[in-house]
This record gives C-alpha cells, sequence and structure tokens, in this order.
C-alpha cells in the first residue's frame, strides 16, 4: 500500500453550491455604485448565462471571463464588502446540505478536502470558512486589480475550462497525493479531465455531457437537489 | 535620525503645563499621559474659569467623559489619589495676559514648568472673528510671552495642517514665508488689521443707519405678529438682533480676510496667523508648532473608535447616509484623516524632543504623506458601511430596501444634481403649490398641496443647511490638492512600543468600516441630531484632592509601576 496521502475533489459548482458563477456576478453588478453602471454591468454579467447554456457543458473558460467582466472598474473595497454580504445573505439557501455530508465523510475517511470553484477567491474564500467547515484547500479564480480596481479579468489559470483536472494533477505531485486512491466529486463536462484523474469518480447532479461519459465509463451518478 | 528616545524617561519627574486640555484631542492626550507614563511629575492644567469652579468641572470631565474610562476601570477607587499626586487645575484663560492665572500661582508655575502644550483653539470654521482672535491669536501670544517668563518653560504649539490654505501638493514641514496667497506677510501688521477690522465692524454695527435699519425690522415684526409693541420690547428686540447681526458681520469680515490672503475659512487663517506671531516672539530652541491634519476616531486608546462632537469627516460620514447622493469631491485627492491616540502619540513624541533641545521646528502629522487616502474611496467606503447598517437597523423597509443600496459618489460640485439644483427644483415646486394651482380645486387637494408644500419647504431649509456644512468642507474635499508631508517625527525613533506614531499601520477599510463608522454613530451622530450625548458612569466617582504631593506614599509606587 502506497504511503501518500488520499483527497477528495470536490467541484463546488453543482455539488456543494447549487449556484454558479453568473448568480454571484450578476448580483454584484446589481450592487454597484450608480444606476446607469448598474444596469449595464448587469446585462453584461447575464450575457454570460447563454454562452454557459451553449458551450458550459465543453468549455466554462468564455463563459466565466464574460460573467466576471461584471466587475470591471469595481473598487476591491466594495468587492470585499459585498463578497461578504453575498455570502451570508444570497448563498446561505443555495448550499447543498447532501454536498456538506459528503465533505464531512471525507474528512471522516481520512481523505484531504480539496474545492475546486469557477468562483471567485473573494466569494469562496468567505463560503468555505462559513459552510464548508474543515476544507484544507480550496482552487478559485483570482480577479486581476489594478490601483485597487478590478479590471474584469481574471488571473491565470482560469478555472471553469480543463484547468481544474491539470491543477488536480500538478497539486497531487507537489502534495504527495496518490490520486488512486483519491476520490472526486462534479457535475459539468469539462470536469471530466478531474473525474479521470482519480480513482475513484463520482458523478454529482451532472450535465448532459458528463452524464453520458459517466454512463459509458460506468461511474456512480448521484443527483440531489438539497 | 537621531537617538532613540524613551518618552516615559524624558517626561520623568517633568512638569508640563497644558492649555485647552478639555477638548477632543487635549482629553486623549491627557488621558493617555496619565495611563501610560505615570512617572510624570506634574500636569497643570489650564481651564477656564474661578475657584472651585474649575476643580468641579474638571471632576465632570473625568466622570462623565468615556475618554477616562480605561483609567477608571484599571484603578478604580484609587483613581483619585493617583490622579491628585499627578494633576492640578488651574484657574486660567490664555486669551489674558499671564493666561488669566492668579498672579501668585503665575509665579509658581514659572520657575517649574518644563514643558506647555497648548491644546487651546477655537475650531469652529468660521466663527466671530472676535472669539477667533482672542482664542487662535491671542491665545497663542499670551502662551509664547509665559513661555519667554518662565525659568525653563519649552512650548509645543499645536496648530493645523490646513494653515497651509489654498496651497496645492505637497506641503512641507515649515513655516512658508509667504500668505496662500503669494502676498509677503507681516504678523504684527496684520494681527493690527486684524484688530482695525474688528474695531470697524463694531463702529459699523453702531451706526445710526442700521440702528434705523434694525428698529424698523422691529417694528414691522411686532406688526406682523400683532404683538403689543411698548418702547422697553422694542429696544431689547433692537438689543438682540444687533448682537446677532454684529456676530454675523465678524463672522463674515472674518472669512473675507481669511479668504482674501488665500486661507479658506478664519480659522486656517488665524491658527497661521498665531504661527507667524510665535516666530517672532520666540527663539527656534523655545518651541514647536505641531500640526494635526484631521484628527479623527481612536484606533486603540482610550479604545478604538472614540470620538467627540462635530468633527470633520462626521458631517460627511452622516450626509451619505441620506438621499443626497453627490459629495462634492474630487477623485484622487485625499482627505488627511488621522487617529486621535495617534496624535497624541506623535504630540508626546514632539514634547520630549523639545524638552531635550533635539525638535524640528515643526511637526506635520497626517497620513497622507505616509499611508494615502482618497477622499473617494473615503465616500465608498462610507456607502458601503451605511449600506450594511440600514440593512439591519433601517427605520424603515424604504431604507432598508432602497436607501441602504442608495450610494453616495464623489461627484463635481457642478453636477447637475447638486444641492443648489435641488433645492432650486424644489423652491418652484414650492412656490406652484402655494401659489400656481387654479383656484378652483377640491379642497381635499388643496390640503394635500399644502402639506406638500410644508414638506418641500422644510426638506429646502434642511438641504440649505447641508450645502453649508458642504461649502466648508469644499476647499479640502475637492478644491485644493495637499498632501502634508509628515517626516519630522521621525528623527526621534521612539524605544516603548505603545507610544509610536505609525500611521502606515492603518488598514483603511478595517478602519473606517468596523472603527471610525461606528465610532460616529455612538459618539458623534446624536450630535448632530440633537440627541443626549452618552455620560460615563464610573463605580466610584472621582475627586480631584488637594495638593497631593508627587508619588507620595508607597500607594503611589505601586499604581506607578501597575500602570507603567
Amino acid at each position: 500500500m502506497s504511503d501518500k496521502s488520499s483527497a477528495a475533489f470536490f467541484r463546488a459548482e453543482g455539488v456543494l453550491i447549487s449556484r454558479g458563477v453568473v448568480h454571484a456576478a450578476t448580483w454584484m453588478a446589481a450592487q454597484r455604485a450608480g444606476l446607469r453602471e448598474r444596469a449595464f454591468r448587469f446585462g453584461q454579467a447575464a450575457l454570460a448565462a447563454p454562452v454557459f447554456g451553449l458551450l458550459g457543458q465543453n468549455d466554462r473558460s468564455l463563459g466565466n471571463r464574460i460573467a466576471h467582466l461584471a466587475y470591471r472598474e469595481m473598487t476591491s473595497d466594495r468587492i470585499d464588502v459585498l463578497a461578504e454580504e453575498y455570502v451570508e445573505d444570497m448563498l446561505e439557501d443555495h448550499v447543498l446540505d447532501s454536498g456538506v455530508e459528503l465533505v464531512k465523510k471525507s474528512r471522516a475517511a481520512g481523505h484531504r478536502v480539496v474545492v475546486i470553484s469557477e468562483g471567485i477567491s473573494e466569494i469562496m474564500e468567505r463560503a468555505v470558512e462559513k459552510y464548508f467547515r474543515g476544507v484544507d484547500e480550496l482552487c478559485c479564480n483570482h480577479l486581476e486589480y489594478k490601483d485597487h480596481k478590478a479590471t474584469g479579468k481574471l488571473l491565470e489559470p482560469v478555472i471553469g475550462g480543463y484547468e481544474g483536472g491539470r491543477w488536480v494533477q500538478a497539486y497531487a505531485a507537489e502534495h504527495g497525493i496518490d490520486l488512486s486512491r483519491s476520490v472526486a466529486y462534479a457535475g459539468h463536462g469539462p470536469d471530466l479531465l478531474l473525474l479521470s484523474a482519480v480513482g475513484q469518480p463520482c458523478v454529482v447532479n451532472p450535465d448532459h455531457t458528463l452524464r453520458k461519459a459517466a454512463k459509458e465509463a460506468d461511474w456512480p451518478v448521484v443527483d440531489y437537489t438539497a | 535620525m537621531g537617538a532613540p528616545i524613551s518618552i516615559r524617561e524624558a517626561y520623568e519627574g517633568r512638569h508640563v503645563l497644558v492649555a485647552g486640555g478639555s477638548g477632543f484631542l487635549g482629553k486623549v492626550w491627557l488621558a493617555m499621559v496619565l495611563q501610560r507614563i505615570p512617572n510624570v511629575g506634574r500636569i497643570s492644567l489650564l481651564l477656564r474659569g474661578k475657584g472651585r469652579g474649575v476643580k468641579e468641572r474638571f471632576e465632570k470631565l473625568v466622570n462623565e467623559g468615556h475618554v477616562f474610562a480605561p483609567l477608571h476601570e484599571q484603578l478604580g477607587e484609587r483613581l483619585s489619589d493617583y490622579v491628585s499626586q499627578r494633576l492640578e487645575v488651574v484657574a486660567g484663560d490664555v486669551s489674558r495676559p499671564d493666561l488669566g492665572m492668579e498672579p501668585q500661582v503665575a509665579e509658581r508655575l514659572r520657575g517649574s514648568v518644563d514643558l506647555i502644550i497648548n491644546f487651546a483653539g477655537l475650531v469652529d470654521f468660521n466663527p466671530d472673528l472676535r472669539d477667533a482672535a482672542d482664542t487662535n491669536v491671542m491665545g497663542a501670544v499670551h502662551v509664547a510671552d509665559f513661555v519667554r517668563s518662565c525659568a525653563k518653560a519649552k512650548l509645543v504649539h499645536v496648530s493645523t495642517c490646513y494653515v497651509a490654505g489654498q496651497r496645492d501638493g505637497r506641503i512641507p514641514e515649515e513655516v512658508q514665508p509667504l500668505a496662500p496667497s503669494g502676498e509677503p506677510i507681516d504678523a504684527s501688521e496684520e494681527l493690527a488689521y486684524m484688530r482695525r477690522i474688528i474695531e470697524r465692524t463694531e463702529l459699523d454695527n453702531e451706526s445710526p443707519d442700521v440702528e434705523a435699519h434694525l428698529h424698523k425690522d422691529v417694528i414691522k415684526r411686532l406688526e406682523d405678529r400683532k404683538g403689543g409693541a411698548n418702547e422697553r420690547r422694542i429696544r431689547d428686540m433692537v438689543g438682540r438682533l444687533k448682537r446677532k447681526r454684529l456676530r454675523e458681520t465678524m463672522a463674515a469680515a472674518g472669512t473675507d480676510r481669511a479668504k482674501e490672503l488665500g486661507w479658506p475659512n478664519t480659522y486656517t487663517y488665524t491658527k497661521a496667523l498665531a504661527e507667524y506671531l510665535l516666530l517672532d516672539r520666540l527663539a527656534p530652541e523655545q518651541f514647536a508648532i505641531f500640526r494635526p491634519a484631521i484628527v479623527e476616531s481612536a484606533v486603540e486608546y482610550p479604545f478604538a473608535g472614540w470620538n467627540e462632537g462635530f468633527n470633520t469627516s462626521g458631517p460627511l460620514v452622516y450626509l451619505a447616509k441620506t438621499w443626497f447622493r453627490h459629495i462634492p469631491a474630487r477623485e484622487g485627492n485625499p482627505l488627511d484623516v488621522i487617529p486621535v491616540d495617534m496624535v497624541c502619540k506623535a504630540l508626546l513624541i514632539a514634547g520630549a524632543a523639545v524638552m531635550r533641545g533635539e525638535h524640528a521646528p515643526v511637526y506635520q502629522c497626517g497620513s497622507s504623506d505616509r499611508n494615502f487616502l482618497p477622499i473617494d474611496r473615503l465616500t465608498e467606503l462610507s456607502a458601503l458601511g451605511h449600506r450594511r447598517w440600514l440593512k439591519e437597523h433601517g427605520e424603515s423597509a424604504l431604507h432598508k430596501v432602497i436607501l441602504s443600496r442608495w450610494d453616495a459618489l464623489a461627484a463635481d460640485p457642478d453636477h447637475v444634481l447638486n444641492l443648489g439644483n435641488i433645492r432650486s427644483v424644489l423652491g418652484q415646486l414650492t412656490r406652484y403649490l402655494r401659489n400656481g394651482l387654479p383656484e378652483k380645486i377640491p379642497s381635499e387637494l388643496q390640503e394635500a398641496a399644502d402639506r406638500l408644500a410644508t414638506e418641500t419647504e422644510s426638506s429646502n431649509r434642511r438641504l440649505r443647511q447641508i450645502e453649508d456644512v458642504l461649502a466648508l468642507f469644499q476647499p479640502f474635499t475637492h478644491d485644493h490638492y495637499c498632501v502634508f508631508i509628515c517626516r519630522a517625527v521621525d528623527r526621534h525613533p521612539v524605544i516603548e512600543p505603545e507610544l509610536r506614531f505609525e500611521p502606515e499601520s492603518i488598514e483603511w477599510r478595517g478602519y473606517w468600516l468596523q472603527v471610525h463608522m461606528p465610532g460616529l454613530r455612538r459618539w458623534c451622530f446624536p450630535t448632530f441630531e440633537n440627541k443626549d450625548r452618552e455620560v460615563y458612569q464610573p463605580v466610584v466617582p472621582f475627586e480631584l484632592r488637594e495638593a497631593l504631593p508627587p508619588g507620595a506614599g508607597s500607594e503611589a509606587v505601586e499604581l506607578e509601576k501597575e500602570t507603567g
């Protein structure tokens, strides 16, 4: 038996939280200073929804990039303060209890718990701390800032495409994690690389592409709404 | 950079005379010295009033002021002895020669005082010029004259960074030879000119024309009110109106002269004049000028968020909570806010340097040079702070849902939605409701229109007050870009970590949202709203005892150890 440790990788969106980046970005856009700015940025963030609809089962990077344009010119003060409000007031009803249970079980099984998210660090760090105690590592997107203002761009690597899978490989190598003994929970098409990297993949609330792939690969599929 | 200073050693056994110690800054300094420098020799606190009155005033100050709460909590019933061993109150008034002290008291202090700190000042921006002249100008002159008559006393004169007036850019730590308008300024001549303005304004107020005009005005008012008009009543009313007119014309005369020379208001003009007069009266080794910027809520002493009264950022932050959105401010301009306890630490350092003869001529004490806070950031933080608070504590659903998201913005004073334009629209609406409606409309509609007109009139009055406040602050928030160099205090590295001046350590978001705004809400906004201020109630009331010798008894030694 390998002396390496094992990990449980959780894709936050769809597994732990029922809302994704479009929800966060449109809410943030609607809280900007100035009515004109609110309307414009809200529309911009909302544009990401059809993009996710069309391309999200294969590559979510473009949708992520469009959604996060809503943050452009927003100050780090505003993003931080609103992120706290979003996590406390908006996210609470969208935390999936079954996901929380999975985190607890993974922890009890001795896995290192790693959460991978398309969301921005300002939101996800707070969300993980508030709702998912016991998470060892968070890999999420980071906004680029210039003079305390967001540029609307995400720093590389942008999580959401196949980066999650690549990141997991690098993470396992760096932390001495035996992927064959590790488990992963995810629900989007681009998570295929992540799921196929571990010994025990589990598909949760999958989209059409992933459901089909799971069936062919004979991976367990779990559906829950709460 | 000089050799490290131990603040406690510098003040050990020293006698410090404090003028103006009952103000916001003075009280924090006093409490901090009593708590953190227990080996100070003696503090003589000059308070206006006579005999037992000053003692009772000081006791009230210590018993009711939250600033002394940490001392009460630490020392309890021992506080009276502890303070009495270190502090005496002295009746006096800086606007009078010899600081208005009894001759024998003045004589005693002349021989023993090591350091004088002059906090005394009238901080209203546009006060009656006579009051500003008495306190800000002649007060400084009398303190300087007293220093010259002392055996060894040196002076730290508390001024303000805003003596820079309408200058822009980086403001050095020096007394500028020219007025901000660029005119050369001779302090004695300017003082004489100021006195002539005061005399002329007083004479004008006594002129038969003014008397006749006011008399006519009073008669008209009484006729309007249909009140009885006997000669005595008319005389009383004319007298009252004359005094009111004199105060107003004095305030206007001060503002006019200040603006002529390039200062935005009487406060900065008179404080600047005091600096020039000190240069004429004292040798450089005898004094230092200490200029704080905008003194605001404490970071840690007496406790986080302590603030008091009608300070500078308070009205601006308060405005950000109202429906009025456009705060006249230029994006990127600094608002040089500095917490009161940091100012007190810098002042302690300057005082120690002066006593050691190692001081700089001028110490500026602000944050803009070392930890820049732009006004637009401050406006946004204020809006965000109110957002959170209104969502939880808003008076109605309208406040919780809409006002909380209303978001104040830094905007140009000429913005189309500026207060002047809003007031103008409201004025027109009121006129229309009062006089423009058709004569034959249902009585219910007429009543509703009257009610609305009364509301718009009242809103217009409130907006007028806000407009006046904004006009006062506009020179600092919009018109000028001043960064006050603040490096002289770094010449004196301090040994005690808790007494170091470190404005770089302020994390503005946390300070603004978790320290300053809650402090304003608790300590300042009630004043704006004419509500009762919160009074501290110690478990054991403090009583100032008669002349206990410094360090008398073993208890004092124990307390010193404990407090130190």
